[in-house]
């Protein structure tokens, strides 16, 4: 009976190609590899062409799978090759790491804490110390050249072992408690009459397993562990998260690199050039085959050079650098992007066990012909043909249960609101967020119904739920319809504010025009609007009073939005008692003014009052018992954003401009600080058509083309003259200056 | 030929580290490609200097990344093309020649690129009185530094080579490609021997330049010669080279005190770099390069001026003429530009009253 220990590096090419060496020659008849020992039946989906690394366990407490804990695998991790080699040939594989059963339980703010020191990657440190600036180099260099691969395993542990008596950082109790464990299932496979054991874990461990304490010091370390209900399963991962940079503790700097590494052995570096080269071709840059042929010599050279015996990513980085970029960063920068990290995303077959919402999440995907990747894809979608209509309707129901696979694009050249444009990039943590979502339902469409439902009934806020109306409606959830909808009604009852009911107007009415769109019956939905203007009306002339002028300025929008809102619904009833409430608001004395002067402009705008009315409104509101602060808030509630308008409507213009010119010098002047605080409001061009519409021809003058700012060319502007006349007749040529 | 090397005033590379050269040759145990004098590795160490086992101290010709002579000295073990590009003053010339040198042992084989280079410099020449007198024939023929190289094994050098016109610089596509050079007139060629490369440099910051064809730029590994990285790292160049030239010139003063190079090392960096080191001071750069190469002939100029008028201490004084003189190339912006940077920073800076007053006279 034998036990050996095979310290690793995680997801190091050369060590996965050592180990599956070792372990054809050792014939082991079970192994143990450091991982969590719940996953223990999964392992049978390694090696199966449907399970395509990148993947990770993914393990999770099952009361809240928030808590998370993922276990990535590369094609080229040793512990992968360990599970393939398990499998192919039938041998006991049991993983051997403390479980999370024990570890999920604990705070997680001791998740974060833990140090990431030499214990991560020792070798990256040894390889550091030798002058190298990549593990795999160095590790190529030591090692590659090994014939025997026991040997090298060997040196390993010896290497570790002088590291670990060297290390100065002490032991955290849950480090301990690790490698007790794997103590424990060493010492249990031992008792099973396994002959041959092979044990596979990081290298930082191997000295700790080799000399065994006695077991009850073990079980000692091992009392009273926290105990959590665990389940797990596999879950595809993408190479940027195996990456240094996004975090990953024990990551490595490029994988795509690794990948080729992995992939053609001895003559990876040739096939990345090639790589190189394509990935330049495909940019539009120049990249010919002579180009690879001499950055391959000058990668030889330059290792030679080094006193390498092979070209590592250093030297080839360096030869492309020198040979295609012409010594220019930014070329380097895509191939960084493209070719190091050369993200990819992993797959996992229908059949892993897992909760039935990720799969019917996974079978439509599949039904749709949308595979997840990890870089981003733009999708267009043209809502009339009903698969378009299907994938924006998977997209808007994975959102609501907070999977943001598709991120909304403003669609531009095209109009009407059947286009759609999506950006989809998929997160291997939506994994966990499916995982969540199951409490709402088994699937997508009911765990999307559950959440609105949910949704809706946590939330007292009219416009938020109405916005969760409309999502609602994209998401074709017509479970989640009634419940929403009575929730409006609830709280539209209980809403004694007009202006969060005006606001909530505004998406109900787009729900209603995309219904249209996407065939959903939105005659309900119309009521639930109708119900809500109706309160609004009633409202809105007691909710102007008594004021304060910050909120005021809010109401002030909310009632231009749901003005707007009433007219796109085009309800004939409606907008009559809308512009009845309106005239009543504008003509009483105890509405705020800025609310009064927006009503009256709206009356105007809609032609709702002959402007002898708009007159008398106006020169009632400025006369002098008024106090002058009001007058000033009614005429910025009058003119506010309405610029352009007065100086191209003549009617608003006359009316302005007859009640100015009627005013007294003295009552002029005493106006004027006000006017001026209601003109400054307006943009600098619009100011200036004002005031040379005032300028040029008194009351009824007509608007005046706007000049711009600098002098104009004569002569250049003449040429224009004679195409004006063809289009206009020869009118216009006259009226141009 | 003929002049004895100690009357030179500026000797060969080769000549002047003779010894260096000779010490490396007789350590170097390493593979060495054909014709070359010594191995790659005792290229690189010719030009980053250090010490070796046998004790002898090799000094360092370029100070700056290593990454850069490894990929130089590679490349021309290659039978690529080596293109040193970089601003005015980075040494380009200089490791150019000293690569030459190391490698070749010779570092003469130079065509010097201007707007008047014709193909005869890159090609061979006539000897119009032999060809007269005794018709085409080899003897007849004159050869460019090229094509001596090719049949030598050697490395030849291009200076600016973007300086030379675009149809000119062609005719190397076939010396690099088939490292041949027909002679269509004899129905004859010169083939390269092993060991023949060629160096160019090119300067990225020239207006009017020919910029390569891509069917050239293809057959060039090219290496960018950054500016010093830190002010530390150009003192310590300036400082080597001013100690090197003072003794190949004979200038009787003494090596200036560190603390005058660094002073123009760093008005050089502050003006080129539009701020003060400190990042809280912005400056109106002005038009001139202020390369390194400038500040090093800044200070021979100022020791030169401090032994023969001076009592040999290089002061403020000595350095002000030559300084401004290498930063107002325009006689408006520039001037107004060093007139505010001596106002705002010189000025305020403790200890460099004299330069202040020096700079203001010479200005005036």
């Amino acid at each position: 009976m034998s036990i050996h220990l095979f310290g690793i590096r995680h997801h190091g090419p050369g060590c996965a190609r050592s180990l599956r060496r070792a372990l054809l020659d050792l014939q082991p008849d079970c192994l143990l590899v450091e991982g969590p020992p719940e996953a223990d039946g999964l392992v049978g989906f390694a090696g199966r062409a449907e399970l395509a690394p990148p993947v990770a366990l993914l393990l999770y407490a099952a009361a809240a799978p928030q808590r998370a804990v993922f276990y990535p695998f590369a094609t080229y991790s040793p512990e992968w090759q360990a599970l393939c080699h398990a499998n192919a040939h039938g041998i006991p594989l049991r993983f051997c790491d403390l479980p999370q059963t024990h570890r999920l339980g604990e705070q997680p703010a001791d998740e974060s804490a833990e140090p990431d020191g030499v214990r991560e990657d020792p070798l990256r440190w040894l390889a550091q110390a030798a002058g190298y600036g990549d593990t795999e180099t160095w590790w190529d260099h030591l090692v590659e050249q090994r014939r025997d691969s026991l040997d090298l395993f060997e040196a390993v542990a010896e290497m570790m072992g002088a590291v670990r008596s060297a290390a100065l950082e002490t032991m955290t109790l849950r480090e301990q408690r690790r490698e007790a464990w794997m103590r424990t299932t060493i010492r249990a496979a031992e008792k099973e009459g396994f002959q041959r054991i092979a044990v596979v874990c990081g290298a930082w461990h191997v000295p700790a397993l080799a000399s065994m304490p006695s077991a009850k010091s073990d079980a000692e370390l091992l009392k009273g562990l926290p105990k959590e209900k665990v389940a797990a399963t596999w879950i595809p991962w993408s190479y940027g998260r195996l990456t240094f940079a996004s975090g990953y503790g024990a990551g490595v700097v490029s994988p795509g690199w690794y990948h080729h590494v992995w992939e053609h052995g001895g003559a990876a570096g040739l096939y990345w050039l090639t790589d190189v080269a394509a990935l330049l071709r495909k940019h539009d840059l120049d990249a010919s085959s002579a180009q690879v042929i001499d950055a391959q010599r000058l990668a030889e050279t330059l290792a030679a050079l080094r006193g390498r015996p092979r070209a590592g990513l250093d030297e080839l980085l360096e030869a492309v650098r020198a040979v295609f970029c012409q010594d220019n960063e930014v070329t380097l920068q895509l191939i960084r992007r493209e070719l190091l990290v050369n993200d990819r995303l992993g797959e996992v077959p229908v059949d892993v066990p897992t909760v039935p919402l990720v799969q019917d999440v996974q079978a439509q995907q599949k039904r749709l012909r949308m595979p997840v990747r990890a870089d981003t894809v733009p999708l267009e979608l043209d809502l009339r043909q009903p698969a378009h209509l299907d994938k924006s309707i998977l997209l808007h129901r994975l959102a609501m249960v907070g999977v943001d696979w598709g991120s909304r694009q403003v669609v531009r050249g095209k109009s009407g609101s059947f286009h759609e444009q999506w950006q989809l990039a998929w997160e291997p943590e939506f994994a966990i967020q499916l995982i969540e979502a199951s409490v709402w339902g088994a699937t997508l469409e009911r765990a999307a119904n559950g959440r609105a439902v949910e949704r809706a009934a946590k939330s007292e806020n009219l416009p938020e739920l109405t916005a969760l109306m409309e999502k609602v409606l994209l998401a074709d959830l017509q479970a989640a319809v009634a419940p929403v909808m009575q929730r409006i009604q609830d709280a539209g009852a209980a809403t004694p504010d007009p202006g969060f009911l005006l606001e909530a107007v505004g998406p109900l009415v787009d729900a209603i025009r995309y219904g249209n769109v996407r065939g959903t019956d939105t005659s309900a939905l119309g009521q639930v609007a109708v119900g809500l203007i109706a309160r609004a009306c009633i409202a809105l002339p007691f909710g102007a009073r008594a004021l304060a002028d910050d909120a005021a300025t809010v109401l002030l929008r909310q009632v231009a939005g749901g003005d707007s809102a009433i007219r796109r619904l085009q309800d004939q009833e409606q907008l009559a008692g809308w512009y009845e409430t309106l005239d009543r608001v504008a003509r009483s004395d105890q509405s705020h003014p800025l609310i009064a002067g927006r009503c009256a402009r709206i009356l105007i705008e809609q032609q709702q009052w002959a402007s002898a009315e708009a007159a008398r409104q106006l020169s009632l509101r400025s006369s002098r018992a008024v106090p002058p602060l009001v007058t000033a808030q009614w005429l910025e509630g009058f003119l506010d954003g309405g610029g352009t308008l007065l100086a191209h409507s003549d009617e608003l213009w006359a009316l302005v401009n007859d009640w100015l010119m009627a005013q007294s010098a003295d009552a002029f002047i005493e106006l004027l600080p006000l006017l001026r605080r209601s003109f400054a409001g307006f943009t600098g061009p619009e100011r200036r058509q004002l005031a040379e519409r005032a300028a040029s021809s008194g009351p009824r003058g007509r608007v005046v083309a706007f000049a711009g700012d600098d002098d104009i060319d004569r002569e250049r502007a003449m040429r224009v003259l004679p195409v004006l006349r063809t289009i206009f007749g020869g009118a216009a040529a006259q009226e141009t200056p | 030929m003929s002049a004895s090397p100690t009357t030179v005033l500026r000797q060969h590379a080769e000549a002047q580290y003779a010894a260096e050269i000779e010490a490396l040759i007789a350590f170097d145990s390493r593979q060495r490609p054909p014709r070359w004098k010594m191995s790659p590795w005792a290229v690189a160490t010719y030009l980053m200097g250090g010490k070796l086992e046998n004790g002898v101290e090799i000094s360092p010709k370029y100070i700056g990344n290593p990454r850069i002579i490894e990929i130089a000295v590679a490349t021309l073990a290659t039978d690529r093309a080596l293109l040193l590009l970089g601003v005015p003053g980075t040494a380009k010339s200089w490791v150019s020649e000293h690569l030459a040198a190391a490698i070749s042992g010779d570092s003469t084989l130079v065509v010097q690129g201007t707007a008047g280079t014709s193909e005869e410099a890159l090609r061979y020449g006539w000897n119009y009185a032999h060809l007269l007198a005794k018709g085409p024939s080899l003897e007849a023929i004159v050869p460019s530094p090229v094509m001596r190289a090719m049949r030598e094994g050697k490395i030849a050098r291009i200076e600016e080579l973007t300086r030379i016109p675009g149809e000119v610089q062609d005719s190397l596509i076939s010396i690099l490609s088939e490292k041949v050079l027909p002679i269509a007139e004899l129905d004859d060629e010169v083939q390269a021997q092993k060991g023949f490369n060629i160096i160019a440099t090119a300067n990225d910051r020239d207006r009017g330049v020919n910029e390569l064809s891509s069917a050239l730029k293809r057959r060039f590994n090219t290496v960018v010669l950054p500016p010093p990285r830190t002010a530390d790292e150009e003192v310590r160049i300036v400082q080597t080279r001013v100690a090197g030239m003072g003794r190949a010139l004979e200038l009787p003063g003494e090596v200036p005190a560190l603390e005058e190079i660094r002073r123009i090392v760093t008005v050089f960096r502050e003006l080129r770099g539009g701020a003060t080191e400190d990042g809280k001071i912005k400056l109106k750069a002005p038009s001139s390069s202020m390369s390194t190469a400038e500040a090093i002939s800044v200070i021979t100029h100022g020791m030169s001026l401090a032994a023969h008028f001076g009592d040999g201490v290089m002061r403020g004084a000595d350095l002000a003429a030559g300084m401004v003189g290498a930063i107002v190339k325009d006689p408006v912006q520039d001037r107004v530009a060093m007139l505010e940077y001596l106002e705002t920073v010189v000025k305020e800076r403790s200890g460099w009253k004299d330069l202040y007053r020096a700079c203001r006279d010479v200005m005036n």
